[in-house]
């Protein structure tokens, strides 16, 4: 069960027992990713309920079953606010299940980052976090310097790579192409360069938090990641380093969206707005939750170390474009099931 | 047993809806979404599915993968019943609930220690190491090989139970009465043993290769997206691509051949019977 109920009280009760619009105006019910909820429900959910004087509804789940559940209540709608990947916000919007956020009502939106405020167009998402993705690798046991090096034959049996149907994989494949000097989005010479090698690669993960125990029991000693798992392998009594690939590095930002002709607009607004203030920011950068969109947000050196942080790594940031994403997952899939999983 | 038959009927109606109403519709449901396309009702999700050599390859392997288990599940399984059906009853109790123990183990659990074990750094790669018939770690680890013996692991106590349960139920004196007329043990197992634990056999083979054809967490686990199976596979069109129709004719496929085995199984059990 991955759907999570906050504050099981007469409000969340009345949620599942009343359609959504009756109770709208004191309920606020969000759809986000099931990581570090702990921490969420710390750092934003309870203080903003004390704030609006309401009560969040959680729900979680993978990007998949939750936009299966927009897009099934879209007559009527029960998540209020969602928050996703970029293509994932852009393929909601296609099918008319988002509604744009008045950002003339967030007052914390001029402090965000400029590739944050609007990456969908026409203000259907705003970024609230980004991660970079780059190689954590043994630096007792190779050197990486660039994406070729993860096909190495030095890394030859020792390396994983991101299944494609994963958030890391695309941007890992487009960098392994860019360092072939192929850096189209077609993403095909990657993926013959990987069916090419597959037997020298331990496996392709579908979860980073997979990859701790494979470096930790010495499976592998290099593999591309999110920034945001750094944490993880950092202090695992091996000699880790992140890499910085002279192709740069790639990485990805996650939106917040406002569901369409959810009558909850107002709310959900607001909740946009206290989650993207600098101090709601600062401290879900400081628990090593989320990296900060809020340009404003300071951190110490050792917290900055773990995220993606500070206006010239953002914007160093080689992220392939949502709509790129979006239009080209399903050949990229073909390619990858025909060549890599044949 | 009853007298009147529509009190038989009457008692066994709550189960028959509950099993309707909660089971059989759902699922009926479920796979009615394999027989449809955009344009209605249609077979095209079954021609895509057939016509990926990808998804033929994970239907093989699953299909391999399975028997194997089954097969040598059946192997250690009569090695193991024998001898537990042949201890003192004190002790054949100790030893059937160490069988059973395992099952009290989650198969996360289970699963997760032999991603330990079988590691580079595992206690099989010292062992092979240590020893000098390695030089070097083998890679066990996301391969058939590895799934094979999670999936053996997770499924031969089922197999020995089903077994040492057939066994018990033969004549105490079958065995003996065959070797005192020169049976070898050989003979003794193929013409004595196997036609008197049949059901055994079937049952235990037809749990075994349906669990290990359904299992999600062990393939998952130590094959990774390197050895998907059907049922990894449907779960990957179902939370990745939102593939509610591939995910339906691999639940079809994954039924038509849990059924056939336990066909199969009855099969090759009477016919060798009446040989």
């Amino acid at each position: 069960m991955t759907a999570k109920r906050s504050r099981v009280g007469a409000a969340a009760l009345g949620a599942a027992l009343l359609p959504a619009a009756a109770l709208a105006e004191g309920t606020l019910t969000i759809s986000v990713y099931s990581f570090a909820q702990d921490e969420f429900q710390e750092i934003v959910y309870d203080p903003f309920m004390e704030i609006c004087d309401c009560e969040i509804v959680v729900e979680t789940g993978n990007s998949v079953e939750r936009l299966a559940k927009i897009e099934a209540n879209k007559d009527a709608p029960v998540i209020d606010m969602a928050v996703l990947s970029t293509h994932d916000a852009l393929g909601a919007a296609r099918k008319g299940l988002l509604a744009p956020i008045d950002v003339t009502s967030l007052k914390n939106h001029d402090k965000l980052y400029d590739i944050a405020k609007d990456p969908l167009g026409d203000n259907l998402g705003v970024g609230y976090t980004f991660y970079a993705t780059s190689i954590v690798y043994r630096s007792d046991k190779v050197t990486v310097e660039s994406w070729a090096d993860l096909l190495s034959p030095e890394l030859a049996g020792n390396v994983a790579l991101p299944d494609v149907t994963t958030n890391q994989g695309p941007p890992a494949l487009y960098m392994i192409g860019e360092a072939m000097g192929d850096a189209d989005y077609s993403l095909s010479a990657p993926i013959e360069e990987v069916a090419a090698h597959a037997d020298d690669i331990v496996t392709f993960y579908v979860r980073s938090s997979q990859l701790a125990q494979l470096m930790q029991q010495e499976e592998i000693w290099a593999a591309p990641v999110g920034r945001f798992a750094w944490a993880s392998f950092k202090d695992n009594g091996l000699s880790m380093a992140w890499a910085t690939p002279t192709e740069g590095q790639t990485g990805g930002m996650n939106v917040m969206v406002m569901t369409a002709n959810n009558g909850n607009e107002d709310l959900a607004t607001r909740f946009m707005d206290f989650w993207l203030s600098t101090e709601v920011q600062t401290k879900l950068a400081e628990a090593l939750v989320d990296s900060p969109a809020n340009a404003e947000v300071v951190v110490s050196d050792e917290i900055a170390d773990n995220l993606t942080y500070g206006a010239e790594t953002v914007a160093s940031l080689k992220l392939l474009p949502p709509d790129v994403i979006l239009d080209q997952r399903e050949t990229w899939l073909d390619q990858w099931n025909s060549k890599v999983m044949k | 047993m009853f007298e009147d038959r529509r009190i038989g009927l009457a008692l066994a109606m709550p189960a028959a809806i509950f099993a309707a109403a909660l089971f059989l519709v759902p699922v009926c449901i479920l796979l009615s979404e394999g027989f449809r396309n955009a344009d209605g009702w249609s077979l095209t999700p079954y021609f895509d599915f057939f016509a990926s050599g990808r998804n033929r390859v994970v239907m093989l392997r699953t299909l391999k993968l399975a028997a194997l288990v089954a097969g040598v599940s059946a192997v250690i399984g009569y090695a193991t019943a024998f001898a537990i059906v042949s201890l003192p009853p004190a002790s054949r109790g100790r030893m059937f609930a160490m069988v059973t123990l395992p099952l009290m183990i989650s198969p996360v659990a289970r699963t997760y220690a032999w991603l330990v074990i079988l590691g580079r750094t595992g206690f099989v790669n010292q062992i092979l190491v240590g020893s000098g018939l390695m030089d070097t770690p083998l890679r066990l680890l996301f391969t058939e090989t590895a799934v094979f013996i999670g999936l053996l692991q997770l499924f031969l106590p089922l197999m020995i139970i089903s077994l040492v349960s057939a066994m018990e139920n033969m004549p105490r004196d079958a065995v003996p009465a065959a070797r005192v007329l020169g049976a070898n043990w050989v003979q003794v197992f193929f013409k004595v043993i196997l036609p008197l634990t049949r059901e055994g056999l079937v049952v235990g083979g037809t749990l075994v290769f349906t669990g290990s054809m359904t299992a999600y967490i062990t393939p998952a686990i130590l094959g990774g997206s390197k050895v998907l199976m059907l049922e990894t596979l449907l779960y990957q069109r179902v939370s990745v691509a939102n593939d509610f129709a591939s995910a339906s004719v691999i639940a079809m496929i994954l039924i038509v051949m849990a059924f056939s085995a336990n066909v199969l199984l009855k099969r090759m059990a009477t016919a060798r019977t009446r040989r």
